[in-house]
């Protein structure tokens, strides 16, 4: 195990920011952490890496208690904070080269990683920028490039695609998925499902500081009652049909959504075709019809009772 | 040692490059230092010519006024006085008891009262008046009042030796997770956070030192004020007060969540008023408090430094040097002690 946390609990006076919080990362794996903006995610980054006390719990990482003297393990992690952490008056390439002189101290090797490090991120026209040059994208880059370039062991990526353009945004998505490709574990927090449920092989659903549910992407969605939904809409139905509808197999709800409805269904398969069978019967004439499969904001919904970007 | 090095010149690059930090630390006190320049020079340049005194005929003094080259002699009548100095026509009207009569106060009219107590104290101790040098005293005088300036420029000298505050306070700031974006990654890296400090604090002493050099050759070359004549000393008061600005600066990065730019201005105006009482805005203050709160000259690290350079400079004592010294270095063991109080946490309770 990458990375171990038990019962983690850290209080910021009244306001509990990790309640009993628990975590295993296996060595390779993405794990995503994924909640609403004040779940915890960045309080539990924080408190692994022993910068935050925490109050209960216990942090072990490669097998070893963490503690701020973990000089050897901090060598082997690689942190990619939420605020781009760069030095202002330092050039993209001497940026990359001071961070990653804390960790390699053999000048070669040192100059190779970072060079692969700024080719990594795509900044290899920028070296000579400084930070203030660079638009918001280039320098989330440059902040990814300053956490990687000593070829770290566990990666924490904390919300790095906040406040992006979309090109900068697939670019670090891209690399995220190569670093892993070459052997780095990583841990993803994010408050954006997409990302979540593209990058990550394993994700934590938290909330108030807890982790609610974890697991691979399948499995959280097959937790929830829902399994399908359609999206229909009709140029003109009574509300008798709309009851009737609900006795077609595995329909669990219906729910009036603008001029539309939207049917939730149970576990089951054929819910399509039996919906079908329906309008013919019933010789209703539909303009729109739309299957979805449950999303991770499905599952954050019917855990929480609301909207994971709420 | 060679993360120590590299850690110097990363740190030594990014402040030096900083616009801030160029212009507080290197520009402003060579633009302060010339303005002080211009502003008191008329301080400094007095001379002493035709200085118009009217007496009436027959005043005992006459002869004595005669004989003093850059003393013009107008004969009035009593009823001419308010007219004359009215019109600006004399400086001042002696009469024949030796009082003075002023129509306003400048550096004219007390040399005029300044001759007429020297004559008065002369004729007390019965010594004869032609024997005695007026303009060579008054040169002395003239000397003495361009040093009360130079004290402005020694203050000046150790305020800016303190300057080394806001390089302590940024130091510290990237040092702490809890103050600074930088300080997180810092801490999460296999980096000692003392290795980091002590980069730190060479690059503030550095750079602050480099930029009083300047400012020493400034004022020398292009000022042509000759302030420094015993060197070693002067070189030792300055590096001690570049010391106890960097601790000055630890202590107040390190003891509050203040944002950078309040902890800069709690720096600035500290130094700023600790210069003000040492006779930074005016020799007067110097004065003031030497009669007032002696004491305070003695504790106030400005005034030692400033004190200090005045005395074994112009004065060519180095008496008070030593105690000096000890009470900066203790100043910076305290500052020093207490920051690292503040600095040894290394977990934080928020970031």
């Amino acid at each position: 195990m990458v990375v171990e946390v038990k019962n983690l609990v850290k209080r910021y006076k009244e306001l509990i920011a990790l309640d009993h919080f628990n975590m295993e990362v296996e060595e390779g794996e993405i794990l995503g952490l994924l909640g609403p903006n004040g779940c915890g995610k960045t309080t539990a980054i924080n408190c692994i890496l022993s910068l935050l006390n925490y109050d209960k719990g216990e942090i072990r990482v490669f097998g070893e208690k963490m503690t701020p003297n973990s000089y050897d393990i901090k060598r082997e992690i690689g942190l990619v904070p939420q605020e781009v952490s760069v030095f202002e008056n330092l050039t993209v390439i001497e940026n990359t080269d001071y961070f990653c002189g804390l960790y390699i101290d053999d000048k070669n090797k040192r100059k190779q990683y970072v060079e692969e490090a700024i080719e990594f991120v795509g900044l290899k026209d920028y070296t000579k920028f400084y930070p203030k040059k660079l638009s918001g994208g280039l320098k989330r880059r440059l902040n990814i490039a300053c956490g990687i370039a000593h070829k770290p062991k566990l990666i924490f990526l904390d919300e790095p695609t906040v406040a992006v353009d979309v090109q900068s945004r697939n670019f670090i998505l891209n690399g995220i998925e190569k670093l892993n490709d070459e052997g780095s574990t990583i841990i993803y927090t994010t408050h954006y499902l997409e990302e979540a449920e593209r990058l990550c092989k394993r994700i934590i659903i938290m909330d108030k500081g807890r982790g609610l549910v974890s697991g691979t992407n399948e499995e959280l969605k097959s937790m929830i009652s829902t399994s399908e939904k359609i999206v229909v809409g009709f140029t003109e139905i009574e509300d008798e049909t709309v009851q009737n509808m609900k006795n077609i197999l595995h329909v669990m709800d219906i729910e009036k959504a603008g001029e539309d409805y939207i049917i939730k269904f149970e576990n089951g398969f054929n819910n399509l075709a039996n919906l079908m069978n329906f309008i013919e019967e019933n010789q209703l004439v539909y303009t729109k019809l739309q299957s979805q499969l449950p999303t991770l904001n499905d599952v954050f919904l019917e855990l929480t009772g609301k909207e994971l970007r709420d | 040692m060679k993360n120590l090095i590299r850690n110097i010149i990363y740190q030594g690059k990014n402040l030096l490059r900083d616009a801030g930090f160029s212009f507080w630390v290197m520009l402003y006190p060579l633009i302060l230092a010339m303005f002080f320049n211009i502003a008191f020079s008329g301080m400094m340049d007095i001379e002493l010519t035709n200085i118009d005194v009217g007496i009436v005929d027959g005043n005992p003094i006459e002869q004595v006024l005669e004989e003093i080259e850059f003393i013009n002699i107008h004969k009035i009548t009593d009823e001419e006085v308010i007219e004359k100095l009215d019109n600006e026509e004399i400086h001042g009207f002696i009469d024949e008891d030796l009082n003075l009569t002023v129509k306003k106060s400048g550096i004219n009219q007390t040399i005029i009262k300044e001759i007429i107590e020297q004559i008065k104290q002369m004729e007390k101790l019965n010594r004869p008046i032609e024997n005695y040098d007026f303009e060579a005293n008054y040169i002395v005088d003239r000397n003495q009042k361009a040093n009360s300036i130079i004290v402005v420029f020694f203050s000046l000298i150790a305020m800016f030796s303190t300057y080394s505050i806001n390089a302590g306070i940024s130091t510290v700031s990237l040092t702490q997770a809890n103050l600074s974006n930088i300080g997180v990654r810092v801490n999460s890296t296999p980096l000692k956070k003392k290795n980091f400090l002590l980069a730190g604090v060479i690059v503030a002493l550095f750079l602050n030192l480099l930029a009083n050099g300047v400012l020493l050759l400034f004022v020398k070359y292009v000022l042509k004020i000759d302030l420094l004549k015993n060197i070693k000393y002067s070189i030792i008061l300055i590096i001690i007060g570049n010391l106890f600005g960097v601790s000055l600066g630890m202590f107040i990065g390190a003891s509050n969540k203040k944002s950078m730019n309040t902890k800069i201005l709690i720096g600035v105006a500290s130094t700023l008023f600790l210069s003000f009482l040492s006779g930074m805005m005016g020799p007067w203050m110097k004065d003031v408090i030497d009669e007032h709160i002696p004491i305070l000259a003695r504790i106030n690290p400005i005034s030692i430094i400033s004190n200090n350079l005045y005395r074994i400079n112009i004065l060519e004592s180095t008496k008070t040097v030593g105690e000096g010294i000890m009470i900066l270095f203790s100043y910076c063991g305290v500052l020093i002690l207490l920051s690292y109080m503040f600095l040894r946490r290394k977990s934080y309770d928020s970031l």
